[in-house]
């Protein structure tokens, strides 16, 4: 440790005022380079080192004053080594020692890729179902586990406390109505028509459809799909009506498309021919895909209006309820009639109620017609 | 509307945005009197004149850096880069600089340019010129990567990514430069810039691709659908911001997916694309997610070029292994 | 059959300007501005803030309370007299190093202490909102001055972009490229080779064969020259032409400012692994603020009352803003997204979350 102490200042001068460091405790030095500035009575003067060095301490704060050979600095003499950081930039954290862990060897090249026990959706499935993916038997690609797999499983587990599971087309319907409730922004508009002059044996189902095209010619905003998540819909040139049918334990809405460019009969033979299908189970899956707008003629079961579940992207379905007499009076006179009640449900998040009304009252009209 | 190609799109997409915008310049290596390399500037010297073009000196990492200084200064540089090939020795300005500048200084500077360049093979060219580098950059913080996959899009992207405020990579696949003509119409309608494009709706398999590698994936799809396999296509477009919420949606429906990309397969961005799905959508996959793309090597020279290249019977082979799996 | 004639096509000659020697004496005329002891003064003044707070920065890298931090040791005149020469219009584009020019441009002190201590405000200056910040990656800030004084060109200002960079800097393709496009176009522009003779613990000698740095711009076709870069005075004279030089379209000028690095490369070096004390020494009698109060003294235009307030104002003033800065709580953690883009894309908003959920956990 060298300490050095303030030198002669020259002019007899015994003491100066301490002005300001200019290096800092750490600070390597070299010969010459200015410590501090000290005041004396005729100037400030900077006091160079006196050699080169470490600073240890600095002794005096400004303002101190300093006696001409009172120690001012004391430097240290560290080695080169314990100084480096080892690094330009940052701290390196020094890394405790730790015990070398011997090589484990590698794995062996494998397969390509080994085989699923179950594929991520059966293995979702199985636990949906509570089912243990071990009292299973994979027909799938190496044996894998598949959806089908498991639903076999499930159609053959008893659940024990008086529940059966929903499966095929109820299952279905439960995932599709709740997504519906919680989606969609439902508002019904109900009227109804008197078609006492109907011709007999009109094919009210066919009627209804006409219907459905009449409104959607007049208001297009009722033939569409919405986009929740873009926040966009789009309009759809054709109509592909979804027809909502009750057959056996199961709905389903089958989709006749471009109702509006066949003719009636040509729209009819669909309907049986589907009717058939779907009771005989014959139904491909892209039958029931993709309506633009659904008409369910609930009426020939029963019940006068209903709101009825919307199943996104669609934005609206036309319910007929059960026919019923009613009066009408006429010059005066009482008349007795028929009347057919309609119920529109529509999704108000992207359709109005003038819209839907529009629609209304255009299937109505189209109704009105004798034939 | 004229029927353009996509290197006549994206002329005509920057001179619709050099007239809306006096702060839109060019710069690149003979973006000026020659009109570019492939022509994609063809007339603007002559319309806009060396006080909105720039005919550059051969210095790639100069054209980079100078567009960061006027970026700053308020204008809207558009960098042309002639070969992705040479955007490599961008990466420095890029990276350490154009991509940070903004968060560095909190919104003090920002940095609203474009670099583009002609990127992909297929094109039978020389060594160097057949670059996928959309990885890289796409692993970068704060820029965004763009590649269009037809002449209208092509014209909507740039026009948003010449927009965007923030530093964008526009990749041009050079295979479809003068590939396919079709209706362009020069409206000034950007699009957006964070959403994929779903080119093909399908029930059964979602196919991911982007750039040029949608010819032989649309090919795949129409040659599936007469195996009945109905094969939706989804052109990423943005590879950076990601829009993982269309694929991961698009999977949830068909649970099998195949990403097709010309770029190297370790690390592309088909496998940021995986893990995503992997995360968010793991429970509606029926089959293991399938990648074809470029194999981990250098692109060989020309006459092996189409070995290389993933081609359709690979995309094929791809998802029947998934139907596999039902 | 004669010898073949053989013909010069291009020479060139390096000017070399010092107005002031090391003892303070004047060994050329007097600028107009340094006739004005007032100008002389500020130029001092600036000097010592800019070591004043050198110092400071080093105690509190020392002391753990600031990052990683380089130096100016015995370069403040590179930066102030640059700084000195510039208009407020002018943009500054520095390295890391050029403390001196930014506080005269008006960063504040504090603003240094955040950027050194690792803080982005320190990059948001309040004051000289046109001016880069520094730059880490050597010499890549260089192409974006000559991007600025571009625009200037394009738009048809009168303003100029100084951009100071380092010995060790000049052998960067990013300058060359830079360099050859600021000639191309006549950019308004002048560059500072701040020539502290070491890069890290590269001595210059090492760095380039060629005989100055200043030639470099002769390959790029721009004026060059040399200047003492401890002589505060030549240095705020030479920058001045080139400025008015650069605003008259006569084009960009390289300007060589030889000095030397009186400290470590910074805090995180130790010089003494690669270089003498004994050549520092030497260099110490060279520097640059001793110099310009020798010449004051000399026209007796500094006295000892005014050494004494400066110190105290400096030391008070840096004191002032170390403690403003060390009470400055660090920025809240979500600001990591704020300004990566101008809208936060949706899968960065998601990883966000990750900071403010109540467990960060991943949903």
């Amino acid at each position: 440790m060298n300490t050095f102490n303030l030198p002669d200042l020259g002019e007899g001068l015994q003491e100066a005022e301490l002005v300001s460091w200019h290096v800092n405790v750490g600070d390597h030095v070299v010969a010459d380079q200015p410590l501090v500035s000290v005041e004396t009575a005729k100037a400030v003067v900077e006091v160079p080192s006196p050699c080169s060095g470490r600073i240890a301490r600095l002794i005096g704060e400004p303002g101190d004053i300093i006696k001409v050979g009172a120690p001012i600095v004391e430097f240290t003499d560290d080695g080169i080594a314990d100084q480096d950081a080892g690094t330009v930039v940052g701290t390196l954290p020094r890394v405790p020692h730790y015990e070398k862990q011997p090589h484990l060897q590698a794995v062996a090249e494998g397969a390509e890729h080994l085989p699923m026990k179950a594929s991520p959706a059966a293995r979702a499935l199985a636990h949906e179902l509570g089912i243990s993916l071990t009292s299973i038997e994979g027909t799938g690609p190496g044996g894998t586990i598949t959806r089908a797999d498991v639903e076999a499983k499930a159609d053959t587990k008893p659940q024990g406390d008086g529940y059966e599971l929903l499966r095929g087309v109820r299952r279905a319907m439960a995932v599709n109505m709740a997504r519906s409730a919680i989606e969609v922004a439902s508002s019904t508009v109900s009227d109804e028509v008197l078609i006492g002059h109907w011709p007999r044996h009109t094919d009210v189902t066919v009627r209804l459809i006409r219907a459905v095209v009449a409104g959607c010619r007049a208001e297009p905003a009722l033939n569409a799909w919405f986009d929740k998540a873009r926040m966009a819909r789009k309009f759809h040139a054709n109509i592909d009506l979804g027809l909502a049918m009750n057959i056996g334990d199961g709905l389903f809405a089958p989709v006749l498309r471009n109702v509006a460019a066949r003719t009636d009969r040509d729209i009819r033979a669909s309907i049986d021919a589907l009717k058939q299908d779907i009771a005989a189970r014959k139904v491909e899956p892209a039958t029931l895909a993709g309506p633009t707008i659904t008409l369910s003629n609930f009426g020939m079961l029963g019940g006068r209006e209903a709101s009825l579940a919307i199943v996104p992207p669609q934005v609206a379905i036309l319910g007929a309820g059960r026919i019923f007499d009613t009066v009408q009076p006429v010059n005066g006179e009482i008349r007795i009639t028929k009347a057919l009640p309609l119920s529109l449900t529509f999704d108000h998040r992207v359709v109005t109620g003038a819209e839907a009304v529009r629609f209304l009252s255009a299937a109505l009209a189209e109704l009105a017609k004798p034939t | 509307m004229s029927e353009l190609n996509l290197v006549q799109a994206i002329g005509t997409a920057l001179r619709r945005a050099m007239t809306e915008d006096a702060r839109v310049l060019l710069l690149g290596e003979d973006v000026g009197l020659n009109g570019g390399v492939f022509r994609a500037s063809d007339g603007l010297y002559k319309s806009f004149g060396d006080g909105r073009v720039l005919d550059t000196p051969l210095a790639e990492a100069g054209i980079v850096g100078i567009s960061i200084g006027l970026a700053v200064q308020g204008f809207r540089p558009v960098a042309e880069i002639q070969f992705a090939g040479f955007a490599y020795t961008c990466i420095d300005q890029l990276l350490n600089h154009a991509s940070r500048m903004r968060a560095r200084t909190r919104g003090r500077f920002t940095c609203p340019m474009v670099v583009r360049t002609p990127a992909g093979g297929g094109i039978h060219a020389v060594e160097h010129h057949s670059e996928s580098p959309e990885a890289i950059f796409a692993h970068i913080p704060g820029l965004k990567v763009v590649t269009p996959s037809s002449p209208q899009r092509a014209y909507g992207l740039l026009l948003s990514a010449i927009r965007d405020p923030d530093p964008v990579i526009f990749l041009e696949p050079t295979r479809l430069y003068r590939a396919a003509r079709e209706a362009v119409s020069d409206d000034g309608v950007g699009l957006p810039l964070d959403r994929c494009n779903i080119l093909r709706s399908g029930r059964d398999v979602t196919l991911v691709s982007w750039g040029a590698m949608l010819i032989e994936t649309l090919e795949a799809a129409e040659r599936l659908a007469s195996d009945n396999i109905d094969a939706e296509v989804i052109d990423v477009t943005t590879l950076k911001p990601l829009d993982s919420t269309t694929i991961v949606d698009s999977v949830a429906r068909t649970g099998r997916l195949v990403i097709v990309h010309e770029a190297p397969m370790t690390c592309g961005v088909g496998a940021e694309i995986a893990a995503r799905v992997a995360s968010r959508g793991l429970g509606s996959l029926l089959a293991p997610i399938e990648r074809v793309t470029g194999f981990d090597t250098m692109m060989p020279y020309p006459r092996t070029e189409a070995f290389y290249m993933p081609g359709v019977d690979r995309v094929l082979a791809a998802v029947r292994r998934t139907m596999g799996y039902t | 059959m004669g010898a073949a004639t053989v013909t010069t096509v291009a020479q060139f000659t390096i000017p070399f300007t010092r107005i002031v020697d090391a003892d303070g004496e004047a060994v050329a005329g007097l600028p107009a501005f340094a006739e004005d002891q007032n100008q002389l003064i500020a130029l001092y003044r600036a000097m010592v803030l800019t070591r004043t707070f050198d110092a400071k920065a080093i105690a509190l890298q020392r002391t753990g309370r600031l990052g990683t931090y380089a130096s100016s040791l015995g370069q403040e005149a590179v930066a102030v007299g640059a700084a000195a020469a510039m208009r407020p219009t002018d943009v500054l584009v520095p390295s890391y190093r050029e403390h001196g020019a930014q506080l005269w441009r008006g960063v504040t002190l504090k603003e240094l202490f955040l950027y050194w201590g690792g803080d982005e405000r320190g990059n948001d200056f309040a004051g000289p909102r046109q001016d880069f910040p520094c730059c880490v990656p050597v010499g890549s800030h260089v192409p974006h001055a000559v991007g600025a004084a571009l625009a200037f060109r394009l738009r048809g200002e009168k303003r100029a972009a100084v951009c100071v960079f380092g010995d060790g800097a000049t052998s960067k393709g990013d300058v060359a490229e830079a360099l050859n496009m600021a000639g191309v176009w006549k950019a308004p522009i002048v560059f500072i080779i701040n020539n502290n003779g070491w890069a890290i613990s590269m001595p210059r000698a090492k760095q380039s064969a060629a005989e100055t740095l200043a030639q470099k711009a002769i390959a790029a076709g721009i004026a060059a020259e040399q200047v003492d870069g401890n002589d505060v005075i030549a240095v705020r004279l030479v920058v001045e032409r080139a400025l008015e030089r650069a605003r008259s379209d006569c084009g960009p000028t390289v300007i060589e400012a030889v000095t030397y690095r009186l400290s470590d490369h910074t805090t995180a070096d130790d010089a003494r692994r690669y270089r003498d004390d004994a050549e520092v020494s030497i260099h110490w009698a060279e520097e640059p603020i001793a110099r310009l109060r020798r010449h004051l003294a000399r026209r007796e235009a500094w006295s000892k009352e005014q050494e004494e307030a400066l110190l105290e104002t400096c030391h008070r003033d840096v004191e002032e803003a170390a403690a403003s800065y060390l009470e400055t709580p660090p920025l809240p953690p979500t600001q990591i997204f704020d300004h990566v883009y101008a809208v936060l894309p949706a899968d960065l908003a998601e990883q966000r979350e990750l900071l403010t959920s109540p467990r960060g956990e991943e949903r």
